[in-house]
């Protein structure tokens, strides 16, 4: 099949000016950067504020990021299966709007929830539809999720230097299985009613924290009418809350350090010797100019840092 | 992973990305297309499935089997297969638990700088067997229904007793005869009378030992039925 991505398609004088731009990106010093930096903002100093995209840029530096961040370059090889967190990230984001809608109508009360969302079920606009994204987004956020953890496995993205990606990874996951469990009793069935009286009294078998943890979700040793406001502030405000900011952090790490290869492309072996100077981990080639290099690695190594760029061309070349 | 394997990957990294293509259009395409497909997904799937709503909650019944969303049925069946009820700590918080953290921490137990699957065996065979652990265990949980009937032949005068064992979801964790949970979460209840006297039986209701829910909620003439009927099997 013809990829619609492949490199053809792009017409042969917009990659040499991509090739000059980034270029020239690297060559710039910090200084020059901050030269062209003032510049900027004298010139839109002098609009008087006209310009607000403008105004917000000069403080914000917001356009420069958003370019570099499209600009980026993927590595070679990347495959459908990469799409796989955006597309998690994507119900993510479905969940907490169309969860939007439905707190508009529920009534978190152990006496009112039920009849909350038979009314949003059946006389709502569209409340059913609403509510069938979000009880359906939930189950395919889990499949997504799996899916997305099982391609960075096996594609050993975890390893260095990702693996603080990863551990973020798994804290969402785990939250992301909190928020199935707390959404469950919100529609206080019978069915979600017992499975969550069940889940409690799992939750209490625990050794240790158990008990504890249990009496804290249940808000007392028994199940009564604040479980169902407590599960519903969990569900709603507390567990999402974290999910963002975690979220931020490892989209954060994915732009500073980029998504991996797949294992198999491998570039061919340069015969010349190794440059001297080495990049250090997860930094643009941009920005290396600000990183304490040296400091960095003698940390990790026993031997001073001269020696080992030494030896290491000695090896190579 | 030494130094000189993480600056070697460094190096190829920034290789691999140079032959690389800009994130904007090419990654957004993709991505672009997968949430269209994915957004198809959800909707056809809330149009088709609906959201349907169960009968009300009602802590004097349980007509309705205790049962997880999907997703937890793993964790659920896993109970089932570690019986003994001092164990089911282990099962229910112990198993989990180390899972999660062996997950969390595997990035630094897993230190090996080869990254294609073929040439690390043991982590690409341990992951496989776990997937389909959990995709088998998922499967039982959602074939393992729970019957509303009891065949086991009873003297009648205990006859209520029965039925509302027969419908408050006992079955979903205990056997009874022919019925029930073969091996469920909980013990079989078929000789019961022989081995705990009717008060015990009657406490264990209204506590709900364990992971067993409290069914103070059927109320005292309902109790009081099912313990007749559970203390006249033996
Ligand atoms: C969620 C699963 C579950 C449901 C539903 C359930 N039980 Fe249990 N039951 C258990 C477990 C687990 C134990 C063992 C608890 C322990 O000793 O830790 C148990 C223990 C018992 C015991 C004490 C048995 C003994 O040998 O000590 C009796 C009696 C009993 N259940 C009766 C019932 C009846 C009657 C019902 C229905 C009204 C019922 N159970 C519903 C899980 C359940
Ligand atoms: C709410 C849940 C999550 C969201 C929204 C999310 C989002 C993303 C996105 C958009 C990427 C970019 C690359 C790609 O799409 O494959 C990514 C990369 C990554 N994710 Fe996630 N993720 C989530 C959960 C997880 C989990 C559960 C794990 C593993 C335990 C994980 C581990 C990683 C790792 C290691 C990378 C780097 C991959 C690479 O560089 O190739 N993430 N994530």
């Amino acid at each position: 099949m013809k990829s619609p991505f492949s490199a053809k398609d792009q017409p042969a004088d917009t990659k040499a000016e991509d090739a000059l731009a980034q270029e020239a990106e690297v060559e710039l010093t910090r200084s020059e950067k901050l030269a062209k930096h003032s510049k900027k903002a004298a010139h839109h100093g002098a609009e008087g504020g006209k310009d607000l995209a403008g105004w917000v840029d000069t403080r914000t530096n917001s356009s420069g990021i958003f370019t570099a961040m499209m600009s980026r370059h993927v590595p070679k090889g990347t495959n459908w299966f990469y799409t796989l967190g955006s597309a998690t990230m994507f119900i993510f984001a479905m969940q907490a709007i169309t969860g939007v809608f439905l707190a508009m109508y529920y009534t978190p009360s152990a006496t009112q929830a039920y009849a909350s969302i038979t009314h949003l079920t059946n006389e709502v606009f569209l409340g059913e539809f609403v509510r069938g994204l979000h009880k359906w987004g939930a189950s395919l956020m889990i499949i997504l999720i799996f899916l997305h953890m099982a391609r960075t496995f096996f594609f050993g993205a975890y390893k260095y230097p990702r693996e603080l990606n990863w551990v973020i990874g798994v804290v969402l996951l785990v939250l992301t299985m909190v928020m199935g469990l707390t959404g469950y009793l919100l529609p206080f069935d019978q069915r979600s009613f017992w499975a969550t009286i069940v889940a409690n009294n799992i939750t209490a078998s625990g050794p240790v924290v158990g008990p504890y943890l249990a009496d804290f979700l249940r808000a007392g040793p028994d199940f009564s009418a604040t479980t169902l406001s407590r599960f519903y502030a969990l569900h709603m405000l507390v567990v999402p809350g974290l999910m963002a900011a975690l979220i931020g952090a490892h989209l954060f790490l994915v732009v500073k350090l980029g998504t991996t290869a797949p294992p198999w492309v491998r570039m061919a072996r340069p015969k010349h010797a190794r440059p001297t100077e080495t990049v250090a981990a997860g930094v643009a080639t941009a920005d290396v100019a600000d990183v304490p290099v040296a400091d960095e690695r003698a940390e990790e190594t026993e031997a001073p840092a001269e020696d080992e760029s030494d030896s290491g061309e000695q090896a190579s070349s | 992973m030494n130094n000189r394997e993480k600056e070697d990957y460094l190096r190829e990294y920034e290789q691999l990305k140079k032959k690389g293509k800009p994130f904007f259009p090419y990654a957004i395409m993709k991505d672009s297309v997968m949430f269209c497909v994915v957004a198809a997904v959800l909707i056809i799937m809330s149009l088709v499935l609906g959201a349907e709503q169960g009968p009300k909650a009602d802590p004097t019944t349980t007509t309705y089997t205790p049962r997880p969303e999907w997703y937890f049925f793993f964790l659920f069946e896993l109970l089932r297969v570690i019986k003994p009820p001092a164990l089911t700590p282990i099962a229910t918080v112990g198993i989990p638990t180390i899972c999660m953290v062996l997950l969390l921490i595997l990035p630094f137990i897993d230190r090996n700088a080869e990254r294609i699957p073929w040439r690390r065996p043991i982590a690409s065979f341990t992951a496989v067997l776990i997937i389909i652990a959990m995709a088998y265990l998922t499967y039982l949980g959602a074939t393992g229904g729970s019957p509303t009937e009891i065949e086991l032949e009873t003297n009648p005068k205990y006859e209520q007793g029965k039925q509302i064992v027969a419908q408050s979801g006992c079955l979903a964790c205990h056997a009874i005869g022919e019925n029930g949970a073969e091996g469920g979460l909980g013990p079989e209840l078929t000789e019961i009378g022989a081995t705990l006297p009717r008060v015990a039986i009657r406490q264990s209701l209204i506590a709900g030992p364990g992971i067993m829910p409290s069914f103070e909620g059927l109320g005292e003439e309902d109790i009081n039925a099912v313990a007749d009927y559970l203390a006249s099997l033996d």
